[in-house]
């Protein structure tokens, strides 16, 4: 099976997945 | 002189961590998939893949990165933000969530990345198995690097420009 790291395109998605969950993270800990 | 220290110091982090990221992201692009080495183009030094990943390793990106760490630290001590980024407390949450991810890209080349690469290298003696093995752990590493680079930007983004999160 492949990791997500062996293609451009899962490193970005994991990324963009990572940002999203952590944004949420520090808005629910400002609130 | 305050105002040019602290601007030395905004420019040195931007200078650095473009050098930084930028060796990361160009590797991205010359190798989008994974391409595992083979044996022979290991024990063949004078390989054309073994001449390139030769090549790449200049250190200039290692201590770009230390560059980069210090000057970010230096910048939140100055402005007395260090104490509260740190603690992830209120407006200062989103830069402290960004040197929190800055910090972990920093030690995994530090080490995982580098001393993994001096084996794959040959220049830590191993065998042909522990360096394909290496060459594995290498590119698993960078990818990381690769990946937190994205949130890492988000947070230095928002922490300057503030209000949204």
């Amino acid at each position: 099976m492949r990791h997500p790291y062996d293609t451009a395109r899962g490193t970005i998605a994991l990324g963009v997945l990572l940002t999203l969950v952590l944004a949420a993270l520090v808005r629910l800990l400002a609130g | 002189m305050d105002m040019l220290l602290d601007l030395t110091l905004r420019w040195a982090h931007f200078i650095a961590g473009i050098i930084w990221v930028g060796h990361n992201y160009s590797s991205v692009v010359q190798r989008p998939s994974w391409q595992p080495l083979r044996a022979e183009e290991l024990s063949d030094d004078r390989s054309p893949r073994f001449q390139a990943l030769l090549n790449r390793e200049h250190g200039f990106f290692r201590w770009a990165s230390v560059v980069t760490w210090c000057a970010g630290l230096l910048m939140l001590w100055r402005q007395g933000w260090l104490p509260g980024a740190l603690a992830l407390q209120g407006g200062l949450a989103p830069i402290g969530v960004g040197m929190y991810i800055g910090t972990l890209m920093m030690l995994n080349v530090w080490l995982v990345l580098w001393p993994h690469q001096k084996k794959v290298l040959g220049l830590v003696p191993a065998g042909i198995d522990e360096r394909l093995r290496c060459s594995r752990i290498t590119h698993l590493s960078s990818r990381t690097n690769t990946m937190l680079s994205i949130p890492l930007l988000f947070f230095m983004a928002t922490g300057s420009n503030g209000g949204l999160l």
